[in-house]
Parts: C-alpha cells; sequence; structure tokens
C-alpha cells in the first residue's frame, strides 16, 4: 500500500483536477453532489499523500536524493522538457500538508457556502485550486512547476473575485492578478535564463549542474537569475514590495482566504525556494538578502497588523509577517526551520481564518472587530479553538507556533545576524500583542453588535477542533529534545542547534509581555488604546494606511502605465491620422464632426504611412546590413 | 505533359464546393437557404478529412509550380479547420444580418482555396493569383453587410489599400525575377545563395515585406486593420485575422525562408526590428481601445508581431513555431469572435461596456472568451503560453533584447484582455436575462476552448507532427 | 526586330520616347483638375506602354494592353463617372492636403527603386521570344500553367459575384 501510494504520487493531484472536470461539466446543477465529489476526492488525495509520506519519512529519504518518475512533455531541437513526480521529504510534507488542510477547509466550506448561488461553482474552483496546487508541490521540473505556479495564480484570481457583485472583490482580484503577473515575469526571466545556461529545468539535473556552475557561467549572471527567480516568491508570496495585493485578497470567501491565502498558495513561494535552495546556497548575497528582506517583511507587516479593523486584513497582515520568518529561515540557510514554520503556521492560520469565517458567518460578514465583543460565550467552540491558534501564533509554549518560532529565532541567532534576529524577535512581541488585541476585542467585553449570534453548524465547527488539535501539537514532533523533524528535513545535512535556553525563556517572555499589553489595553480598559494611539497619531496614521503603499502604486499605475499607453495611442490616430493629413489647425474639427468617414482614420494617410513605412524598412535594411549599404552607396557593381 | 492530380483532390473538391454552394443557392427555395451554412461546413469538414487523410500524399504538378508538402497539407489544415470553425460560428449571423447565404459561404469557400493555394505555391505567379483570389474575396466578405456605410467603408479602404500592398508587393517579387531571372521559389533560392548582395535585391526584399507585412498587419503596415476589422461582419472579421494572415505567413516563410535562405542574414534583423516594434504598438495601443474589434485588432497587430520572431531565425525551429503558434492562433481567434458576434447577434453592440455581466447572462461565452484572450496573452496553462515558448526559444540565443520586448508585451496584454474579463465578470449586467446559445455557435466555442486548454497542456503530439511537417519544407 | 539604320538604337529612341509619355501623361492622371481629362491621359498613358511592349516583341500582350486596358477599362471609368453627377467637372479630381508630403514621399520611393536598378548590371541572356507568342502563350496557359490560369478564373468568378451581390443590394435598397 505505502510502496502503491509512493509510486503513484501522480494520483494526488489527479483525482482533485477529475473533481473539478466532472463537477464543471457534469454535476453542476447537483450541489450536494458536487461538494461530496470534491471532498471525497481530496480526501482520497489526503489519504495517498499521507502514505506516501510515511514511506519517504519510514525510508529517511534525502531531500538530495529524491524518487522522481517523468515522462515527456514537449520537445524541439535542442529542449526537452519532462514532467514528471518528485518525492523528497519536503514535497512529501507538503503534500501531506496541503491535502490534509484542504480536505478540512473543503469540509467547512460545505457548511459556509450554504445557499450560495454558485455553490457548485466554488467547489470546482477549490478542487482545481488543490489539483493545480499539488502538480505545484510534486513538480520535478520548474517550468512544469510554473505552469502550476501560473494555474493556482489563476484560481486565487478566481477565486478572490468570487463574490463578483462587490466592487472591492474586482479591484482586488485585478490588483492581484497584475501583482503577481509582475512577478512571475521575473520568475519567468530567471527560468528562462536557467534553461539557457544549464540547458536544463529538471531539479535534480539543475541542482546537480549548478553545485559546479563555474563551468557553465560566471558568479555575477548567477546572482542576477538567483534573484530573478526571487521575485517570483515576493510576488505570490506576499512579500514587501509586492505585499499589496494579500489584504485585498481577503474579499474571497473566508474559506479560500483560509486555504489559499494562508495554509498553501501564498507559501509557494517559500517552497519554491526550499526547492531551489541549492541554487541559493551557491549565491550568498542572495541569501542575504532573502533573509533581509523577510525579516524586514516580518517586522513591516505586524506593524500594520497593530492598528487595522477588519478582522481578515488583521489575519492576513499576520500571514505576510509569517511568511516573512519562513523566508527568513530560508534566507539564514537553515531549510528545516523554515519548512517546520511553514508546516505548524498552517494549521493555525487555517485555524484562525476559518474561526474568523465562523464568526463572520454569525455576525453576517461584519468585519470589524470594534463592533464584535463578548462572543466567546455565545461561540464557545469558535471561541477556544481561535484562543488554541493565538496561542499557538504567539508562540507560547507548547503550542505548535513556539517550536518552529523557537527554531527560527535560534538559526538567527547562531548564525550571528543579531540585527535580524532583533527584527525577528520584536516581530514575535509585536505579533502576540495583536492577535491578542484582535482576540479580546472580537471575543470578550461586551458585545457592541445588535445581531442574535449562535455557533456555527457542525459541518465547520468540526474542522476548527481538528486544527486546533493539530495547531496545538503538530510543533512537539521538532522540540530540542525529540528532534524528529529535523532529521527528516534537511538540507545537505541535519541541523540541530542546541537548545539555548535563554532565546527560548527571551520568546516566552516576549510572547508574554506582548499578551499582557493587549490585555491591558483591549481588555481592563479599552479607552486607553484609544488614549495610546491619540498620543502617537503619527505613528498610528501611517501603520493604520499601511505606510502608503498602495497609494504610491496606485499613482504609479495611473501616471506611467495609464499615460504611455494613451501617448501612443495618441500617437497613432492623432499624429499620424491628424497631423500628417489635416495640419494641427483642423484636428479638432476631424474629431468633432460627423461628416468624416464613419471610423477614425482616413485612407490616404494610411496609404502615405505605408510608403513611409517602406521607406523605414529600407533605411533599417540598408543600416544594418553592412553589404547592402555598401552597395547602396556604390560601393558593389 | 502528365501529370498526377490526385495530390490536388482536396483543392478540386473546394472548387466543386464553391461552385456547387453557388447552384444550390439559385435552385434551393429561399427558406432553405440557412441550411447551406450546415451543407458546407460539413462538407468542408470532409475536404479537411480528405487532406488529413493524403498527408503522405505529397508531390508536385504543373512542372514544380504547385508543391504539395507535410508544409502545405499543415497549413491547409490550418486554414479548412478556421473556415470550418468560422462558417459554425457564422450561421446565426448570416442569417439574420446579412442574407445572401449563397453567396456568403461559396466566397468564403473561395477565399479558403486561395489560401491553399498560397500553401502550396512555389512559383510567384501562383503564390501572387492566390493571394489575390484570396483578397478580392475578402473584399466582397468585408462589404457584405448591406446597408452599412461602416461595412462598406472597410471594404472600399480594404480594396484601395490592398490594391496598393498588392502592385508593391508583385513590384518586389518582378524585382527578385529580374535578378535571378526565374519564378520559382527553390531555382530563385539556389541563385541567391551564390549571388551578391546587390541594391536591387534589398529593394525587392522591402517591397516583398512592404507587401506581405500589410497582409499580416506588421508595423509600419498595419493602418488599415483596426478599420477593416471593425467594418467588417465579425466572422468575416475572425476569418481575415487567421486566414488571411496564416496564408500570407505561408508564402513569407516560403519566399524567405527558401527563396531567400542565402541571404537571410540581411533580412533577419530587419525581421527582428519589425516584429518587435509591431509587438509593442500593438500591444500598447490596445490598452485605451473601448470597442472589442478594435480591440482584436490591435491584438492581432501583436500577434502577427509574435509570429513574425519565428522568422528571424530562418531555421527549422522558427518554421515549426511559426506552424505550432498558427495553429492555436486560429482556436482562439475564431473562440473570442464567435463569442463577440454572437453577442452583437442579441445586442448589437460591439462596445466593450456592454458586455458587462456577460458571465452571468452566458457562462459559456465569458469562459470561452477569457480561455481564447489568456491563450492569446500567453498564460499557462493554456495552448498560447507553450507557443510563445517555442516562438521566443528560436530568438533567446542572438536576438535576446526581442525575447524581453516580447515577455514584458505580453506582461501589458494581460493588462487589457483583464479589462474586458474584469467586465463580464464584475459589472453587473443591464438586462440580466440569460443567453441561450445556439448549438452551432456552442459547439464551436466549446470546441475551441477545449483545443486552447488541452493544447496547452499535452503539447507533445501536436509538436511531433509539426516537427515532421517542418523538416518536410526543408527537404526540396 | 528593328534594324539598326545608320549608327542610331533606334530601339533605344522608342524606349525614351514612350517612357517620356508614358511619364508625362501619368502626372498629367494625377494633376488634372477634371476626372475627366485624367480618363484620358490615362489612355494615353496605357498605350504607350502597349508600345513598349511592341518593342520588345510582346505583341500579344501589346494587343491585350490595348483592348483591356485602353479599351474595357477606360470605358468602365468613364461610366463610373458619368453616373456620378458633378455640377463641376473642373473640381472633380482634387488634391487633398498632403500635396507636399505625398509628393516627397513618393519623389524618396522612386528614388530608391530608380537608384537600386541603375546600380545593376544585366548580363544575362534572355531567352529568345519565340516567332508566335500567342501559340506558345496558349499551350504553357493549358499545360505549366494550369494551375495559376484556373484560379484566375476563379478570381474572375468570385469578381463577378461578389460585384453583383453587392450592387444588387444597392439597387434593393433604392427602391424600397
Amino acid at each position: 500500500m505505502v510502496q502503491f501510494s509512493m509510486h503513484n504520487a501522480w494520483l494526488v493531484p489527479l483525482l482533485p483536477a477529475l473533481s473539478f472536470i466532472i463537477i464543471a461539466f457534469i454535476t453542476k446543477q447537483w450541489k450536494k453532489t458536487s461538494a461530496i465529489l470534491s471532498v471525497g476526492s481530496m480526501a482520497i488525495s489526503c489519504f495517498i499523500a499521507s502514505l506516501a509520506a510515511y514511506g519517504v519519512f519510514s525510508n529517511y529519504t534525502l531531500t538530495e536524493e529524491p524518487m522522481v518518475y517523468s515522462v515527456k512533455w514537449f520537445s524541439m531541437a535542442g529542449l526537452n522538457i519532462d514532467v514528471g513526480v518528485q518525492l523528497d521529504p519536503v514535497s512529501a510534507m507538503m503534500m501531506f500538508m496541503v491535502t490534509l488542510v484542504s480536505t478540512l477547509i473543503f469540509i467547512y466550506s460545505i457548511g459556509y457556502m450554504e445557499g450560495d448561488q454558485g455553490y457548485s461553482v466554488f467547489f470546482s474552483y477549490l478542487s482545481l485550486f488543490g489539483a493545480s496546487m499539488l502538480l505545484l508541490i510534486i513538480s520535478s521540473n520548474l517550468l512544469q512547476m510554473f505552469v502550476a505556479w501560473e494555474l493556482v495564480g489563476l484560481c486565487s484570481y478566481l477565486l478572490i473575485g468570487f463574490y463578483s457583485h462587490k466592487v472591492t472583490a474586482r479591484e482586488a482580484a485585478k490588483k492581484a492578478f497584475i501583482t503577481c503577473r509582475v512577478a512571475d515575469f521575473g520568475l519567468l526571466l530567471g527560468l528562462i535564463s536557467l534553461q539557457l545556461i544549464f540547458g536544463t529545468l529538471d531539479i535534480v539535473e539543475l541542482s546537480g549542474k549548478i553545485s559546479n556552475f563555474e563551468q557553465y557561467t560566471s558568479m555575477g549572471i548567477m546572482t542576477i537569475i538567483a534573484i530573478l527567480i526571487f521575485i517570483g516568491p515576493i510576488g505570490k508570496s506576499g512579500q514587501f514590495p509586492l505585499h499589496v495585493w494579500l489584504p485585498d485578497a481577503m474579499e474571497g470567501p473566508t474559506p479560500v482566504s483560509a486555504l489559499i491565502h494562508a495554509a498553501t498558495m501564498v507559501v509557494a513561494g517559500v517552497y519554491l525556494i526550499a526547492r531551489t535552495i541549492f541554487l541559493f546556497a551557491e549565491v550568498p548575497p542572495v541569501m542575504d538578502m532573502v533573509a533581509a528582506i523577510g525579516g524586514f517583511t516580518a517586522l513591516f507587516a505586524a506593524s500594520i497588523a497593530i492598528t487595522q479593523r477588519d478582522m481578515k486584513r488583521i489575519l492576513a497582515y499576520s500571514t505576510i509577517s509569517q511568511i516573512g520568518y519562513m523566508m527568513l529561515a530560508l534566507g539564514l540557510g537553515s531549510l528545516t526551520a523554515s519548512m517546520f514554520h511553514l508546516w505548524t503556521h498552517a494549521f493555525f492560520k487555517a485555524l484562525m481564518f476559518l474561526g474568523a469565517g465562523s464568526v463572520l458567518y454569525a455576525l453576517h460578514h461584519k468585519g470589524d472587530i470594534w463592533k464584535m465583543g463578548g462572543l466567546l460565550r455565545k461561540m464557545p467552540v469558535t471561541g477556544y479553538t481561535f484562543m488554541v491558534g493565538c496561542l499557538a501564533i504567539s508562540g507560547v509554549p507548547p503550542f505548535s507556533g513556539f517550536w518552529s518560532k523557537d527554531e527560527i529565532l535560534l538559526t538567527a541567532f547562531d548564525s550571528g545576524h543579531y540585527i535580524l534576529f532583533t527584527m525577528a524577535a520584536l516581530t514575535s512581541f509585536m505579533t502576540a500583542f495583536y492577535m491578542w488585541r484582535l482576540f479580546f476585542l472580537a471575543f470578550t467585553g461586551q458585545a457592541q453588535h445588535e445581531v442574535q449570534v449562535k455557533e456555527s453548524p457542525r459541518t465547520m465547527t468540526l474542522p476548527l477542533v481538528v486544527l486546533a488539535f493539530f495547531a496545538a501539537i503538530a510543533g512537539l514532533i521538532g522540540t530540542p529534545w525529540a528532534p524528529i523533524w529535523q532529521n527528516w528535513i534537511f538540507s545537505v545535512h541535519p541541523h540541530h542547534p542546541q537548545a539555548n535556553t535563554m532565546i527560548m525563556l527571551g520568546s516566552v517572555v516576549l510572547a508574554l509581555a506582548g499578551m499582557y499589553l493587549a490585555y491591558n489595553l483591549y481588555y481592563l480598559d479599552r479607552s486607553k488604546a484609544e488614549r495610546m494611539a491619540e498620543k502617537y497619531s503619527f505613528f498610528w496614521a501611517l501603520s493604520y494606511n499601511k505606510f502608503y503603499v498602495d497609494e504610491l502604486y496606485l499613482w504609479f499605475t495611473h501616471t506611467i502605465v495609464d499615460g504611455g499607453a494613451r501617448l501612443f495611442y495618441l500617437f497613432d490616430i492623432y499624429i499620424v491620422d491628424g497631423i500628417i493629413v489635416n495640419g494641427i489647425g483642423s484636428l479638432t474639427k476631424s474629431f468633432g464632426s460627423r461628416l468624416r468617414l464613419v471610423q477614425t482614420g482616413s485612407l490616404q494617410s494610411y496609404a502615405l504611412v505605408f510608403f513611409l513605412g517602406v521607406l523605414a524598412v529600407a533605411v533599417i535594411m540598408a543600416l544594418t546590413d553592412p553589404s547592402m549599404a555598401l552597395g547602396l552607396m556604390g560601393g558593389v557593381e | 505533359m502528365q501529370m498526377d492530380f490526385s495530390v490536388i483532390i482536396p483543392e478540386i473538391a473546394m472548387v466543386s464546393l464553391g461552385v456547387l454552394v453557388l447552384i444550390l443557392g439559385l435552385i434551393l427555395p429561399k427558406k432553405s437557404l440557412p441550411r447551406l451554412g450546415w451543407f458546407t461546413s460539413f462538407s468542408l469538414i470532409g475536404i479537411l478529412a480528405l487532406v488529413v487523410l493524403n498527408w503522405n500524399n505529397v508531390g508536385t504538378v504543373s512542372g514544380g509550380l504547385y508543391l504539395i508538402d507535410q508544409f502545405s497539407q499543415f497549413f491547409k489544415v490550418i486554414f479548412l479547420t478556421a473556415a470550418i470553425l468560422v462558417v459554425f460560428g457564422s450561421m446565426a449571423y448570416v442569417d439574420k444580418h446579412l442574407g445572401g447565404q449563397a453567396e456568403y459561404y461559396s466566397i468564403l469557400v473561395f477565399s479558403t482555396l486561395g489560401m491553399m493555394v498560397m500553401a502550396s505555391a512555389n512559383d510567384f505567379i501562383t503564390m501572387y493569383l492566390g493571394l489575390e483570389l484570396m483578397t478580392i474575396s475578402f473584399i466582397v466578405l468585408v462589404c457584405f453587410r448591406r446597408n452599412d456605410s461602416e461595412s462598406l467603408e472597410a471594404g472600399m479602404k480594404y480594396v484601395l489599400l490592398a490594391g496598393i500592398s498588392s502592385a508593391v508587393l508583385l513590384y518586389g517579387l518582378s524585382l527578385i525575377y529580374g535578378i535571378a531571372g526565374t519564378v520559382l521559389v527553390v531555382e530563385v533560392g539556389m541563385i541567391l545563395a551564390v549571388q551578391q548582395s546587390l541594391p536591387l535585391l534589398l529593394v525587392g526584399v522591402v517591397m516583398l515585406v512592404a507587401g506581405l507585412g500589410f497582409k499580416i498587419a506588421a508595423v509600419p503596415f498595419h493602418m488599415w486593420a483596426p478599420d477593416v476589422y471593425q467594418g467588417a461582419p465579425t466572422p468575416i472579421t475572425s476569418f481575415l485575422a487567421v486566414g488571411s494572415k496564416m496564408a500570407s505567413f505561408a508564402i513569407l516563410i516560403r519566399i524567405f525562408v527558401l527563396g531567400m535562405f542565402g541571404v537571410s542574414l540581411s533580412w533577419g534583423i530587419l525581421m527582428a526590428i519589425l516584429a518587435g516594434v509591431t509587438i509593442i504598438i500593438g500591444n500598447l495601443v490596445a490598452i485605451p481601445q473601448t470597442n472589442i474589434k478594435r480591440l482584436m485588432a490591435y491584438s492581432g497587430i501583436a500577434q502577427a508581431g509574435y509570429i513574425l520572431v519565428g522568422m528571424v531565425t530562418a531555421s527549422q525551429a522558427g518554421v515549426k513555431a511559426i506552424m505550432f503558434y498558427g495553429f492555436i492562433y486560429i482556436f482562439a481567434v475564431v473562440g473570442v469572435f464567435t463569442a463577440i458576434s454572437y453577442y452583437y447577434n442579441l445586442t448589437g453592440s460591439d462596445e466593450i461596456k456592454d458586455y458587462a455581466g456577460l458571465s452571468q447572462r452566458s457562462p459559456l461565452m465569458a469562459a470561452t472568451m477569457v480561455v481564447s484572450m489568456l491563450t492569446m496573452a500567453g498564460i499557462p496553462p493554456f495552448a498560447g503560453f507553450v507557443g510563445k515558448f517555442y516562438l521566443f526559444m528560436t530568438v533567446v540565443e542572438n536576438y535576446l533584447w526581442l525575447a524581453i520586448i516580447g515577455l514584458i508585451m505580453s506582461m501589458v496584454s494581460v493588462y487589457y484582455y483583464l479589462m474586458v474579463v474584469l467586465v463580464m465578470y464584475r459589472d453587473r449586467p443591464q438586462d440580466s436575462s440569460p443567453i441561450v446559445v445556439s448549438l452551432p455557435v456552442r459547439m464551436t466555442l466549446i470546441f475551441t476552448m477545449l483545443v486552447s486548454v488541452v493544447l496547452g497542456v499535452y503539447p507533445g503530439p501536436l509538436s511531433e507532427i509539426i516537427n515532421k511537417a517542418a523538416l518536410s519544407f526543408f527537404m526540396h | 526586330m528593328l534594324p539598326m539604320f545608320d549608327g542610331i538604337d533606334w530601339l533605344g529612341v522608342f524606349f525614351y520616347i514612350l517612357s517620356a509619355v508614358i511619364v508625362v501623361s501619368a502626372l498629367l492622371v494625377v494633376f488634372s483638375k477634371n476626372i475627366v481629362h485624367s480618363v484620358l491621359w490615362l489612355v494615353i498613358s496605357f498605350i504607350a506602354v502597349a508600345g513598349i511592349f511592341i518593342t520588345l516583341n510582346a505583341d500579344f500582350l501589346a494587343l491585350i494592353q490595348v483592348m483591356v486596358y485602353a479599351g474595357a477599362i477606360c470605358i468602365m471609368v468613364v461610366l463610373g463617372i458619368m453616373l456620378i453627377k458633378r455640377d463641376d467637372m473642373n473640381k472633380t479630381n482634387m488634391f487633398n492636403s498632403q500635396l507636399y508630403f505625398g509628393g516627397a514621399v513618393a519623389l524618396m520611393v522612386t528614388f530608391l527603386t530608380g537608384f537600386a536598378s541603375y546600380k545593376i548590371n544585366y548580363s544575362g541572356n534572355p531567352p529568345m521570344v519565340p516567332e508566335n507568342s500567342v501559340e506558345s502563350i496558349a499551350t504553357l496557359l493549358l499545360s505549366k500553367y494550369v494551375i495559376p490560369f484556373e484560379v484566375v478564373a476563379l478570381l474572375l468568378t468570385v469578381t463577378l459575384v461578389g460585384a453583383i451581390y453587392i450592387a444588387r443590394e444597392v439597387k434593393a435598397d433604392a427602391d424600397s
């Protein structure tokens, strides 16, 4: 059974893909059938994935020596692209985590999406997303990975815009797509350069060739390639400065936020770097850059999260911040710590998003945490599971987040990057603060709303409980005293940092301090919080307005991009058509008058442009071809 | 002179079909005229099957003037597929807006025949006549929207500008003939391979580039395209965008890659510059468009630029990339235009803003447009990605700047395609009644969408076939 | 072949005379204000071209040139002009505003092609023109060039059908 699963891991993405096709073309009308298909296929995938993961871990397979099964995809002269499955500890862990979280979130969606018009469509998108994400994970080839990478982006875009009647959802979808395109462009350039220089995009082959890259290219080129590839993850994983799309993406249905924009897709960037860590390891400056961007993003996003009012936005900034942690760890060269945090984060962040979804479900989708309050009594399951999530993310032992965050802090400290370590520690304090601020405001105190609140249905609370269980214990496999995880997932050699009691204690103290501050400001006396905000109004405004990054981008697109396009259009119709044809004087007339031909454009000027083109082509040819130029000047008889 | 006419059976069948449709139009009662569309499309499917069955039945007719190789066979498959899809997509439109079914379908068949002749022609005379047969047929078709000044104006513009471009092309051909002393492309190739560069050759090349550049709507010979695309009946616009463009590419490849291989260094860089400029202008000018057909016209200009990229290296890989891209390009373009023309049928509007909420009214139409546009933008996993990949892989080594321009501009193209998608998916429709899509249109939409997806996910087999076809091209 | 008298290359003389006629009359086609005059200049230009064909021993082409172009086509144009009423015939062939710019571009293109043609040595011996060109053209058209020939036939069919269709619709509109 285990052998079967390991040899047939391609089934894992295939099953959700099949369910997507079946739902889209056949069972669209029958909502329940669609949902069951979707959940069922993912559950079976989860089963296969867990068996495969069991096989991989029990064999202690090395990341450097994965099991690969591949077939030819397409070819042309001098270029062969294979598609295949690559099983190693990293992909096995991801596969297991993604299928498990997906299954739970799919079940949750059965209740959450009840009564929505696009019920079946929603599940078909979810299935498609699951399939693409799993394809991305098992890719043995970077081009295949890129295709899946685009596919998950597409699903994310479709799902963000799912509530298409909302203007904000439309804008958010557009923003996500465009931002990610910018990033993917960099990634694609990087991949093409790799293909050109090394002649392959196969991960295993590449890692072999890159380990002695001096035979192929120089250090400078490698640095550029690594930076180009890193641009992709910056966009996909919402790192500074391309983080702007992720908070807006919360316009999508909450299960989507939990699945795509917290647990799985956004960590694809981290995963990509983990896959190509052999490349980054060759260029230390880029590794430092990854670490720096990760550390900065962690702090930056946390400082925004402190003042936000919308529940899901806070969680979104928290996600950005936590992914920053993962990047930081990767940049410092610790695959172990990064993947460990990715693993625990998936559970507690999915848990919190689903909890938020449950709250929004009860409050009819009003997300302002100042208008909640007192929910713990009315929604006990949601409330207490959410509390587990908060404990985990703040880093309170023995909850999962503590162990993975400790691993990262330890790595940062051991590597001697004390600035990054300080940033990470500060982030840890802020994280505890804003998460408990959220908790106290939403779940305790007086109710600030007039809605009759009741606990969500069983299909929604069950996944919460399961996720809470994992959020509590998932870290226990990687404690300093029993480093099971550290022996499974590592690059080159196992990573066993010495347990540092000072750091461990320090991080607990920071977490507790953050919690205490939040308790003080938002539980005991909420007016204190407002006074604080007034006192530091400048910083408060800066944080609340997300440091005005969005405004900057908006200004940029409006003036530069739209302006540029308009300029070219003007050139095409006014200059060619207006000045050449009619002279400047009659320009306005020609545009206002209906006497003119119905369409824009006049015949003679087109003919004129045609012959101008002939001349231009002749000039180009004469200039670019020396022998021709000589001939034209009379050199050749 | 003995000739083996078996290799040109598809062409003979096309002539018979065109004439038969005309005659049927005269003898059938008026109310059964709409059935001519079904008749034409099924006959075309039969002829397509003939071409496919005769895939390996290659040879030459009339002393090497007419050449049937796998290269031309493949282009014939492209033209016939496009024609079939266009006929399916245009039935509703023709019945409602045009009338004159017999003339419409038979001229459409003749224009397809013109393209087939172009693909197989191995000498300047046949090439030129094929081109004229196609062009004249298109002129008639562009004018086909009776009473509509826009359509007639578009036809008039097309007739005059196409006349100019034909004259220029003919002049170029005659200059090349003057240098080489033969009209056979293969012989021209052999003579030019040993010939020194001549100023006259330069002028000849310039004239050929201009004449054919007009047909494929490459900048700066593109000015006609938006006007004619906008004014022509929509199904014809799609046929113009696909058929006319790809047929002109067929002779462009034949003349340049085969006939002027010896001087390919001279025109390679020129093609690269033209491709770059065309990609840039086409994509940027598409952004502010408000009429969907004009948008598609500029997008089509940009696409011509992408396809031109395959010409730059004059290599087998380039020819193959053009053929592959051409094949997927049909489905993308016909998919979009079928939806556009069907929507025009219902609402009488081609303005982008009127597409608001199409996704709610007809998910199929909206989905087809999205898939087709994403294909054209080259986003994986749709077929356009693989196509662009092939195209740009041919130039990354020597013309990296061109590949980078192409990549940047495909990103820009996402921007304007996305604006259409946004309108369809995000805005509220003014009239939210669902649209019932008629059977032939539904078939066309689903088929084009499926092909775009399938070829994107699994391009292997098609790519193998095209590899062989492109190889056959160099076997003369 | 015309013989050479008194050392003068009569063929060359004829060529230059005819060319001058072609160029001048072609320019007059463009510059005449009255479109009927333009057509008459066009006829002269066509006939001069036929003259050049004769000096090259292409008598069949010359015949066609006179019959089709100078005859049929020009008469069609005149008929077309006749059907479109104009008050003042002196304002029927007007310039648009791009005289100078268009003229400049035209001059440059002319210079380009002229210069390139001037730079080449035509050294190859052209094949002998057959004695009876009509017969050999006929044979060629129906043997070697049968496919282009058929294509031309189809081209004419399409043109005819198309012209009739478009014109018929216009007439139907006028009636209703």
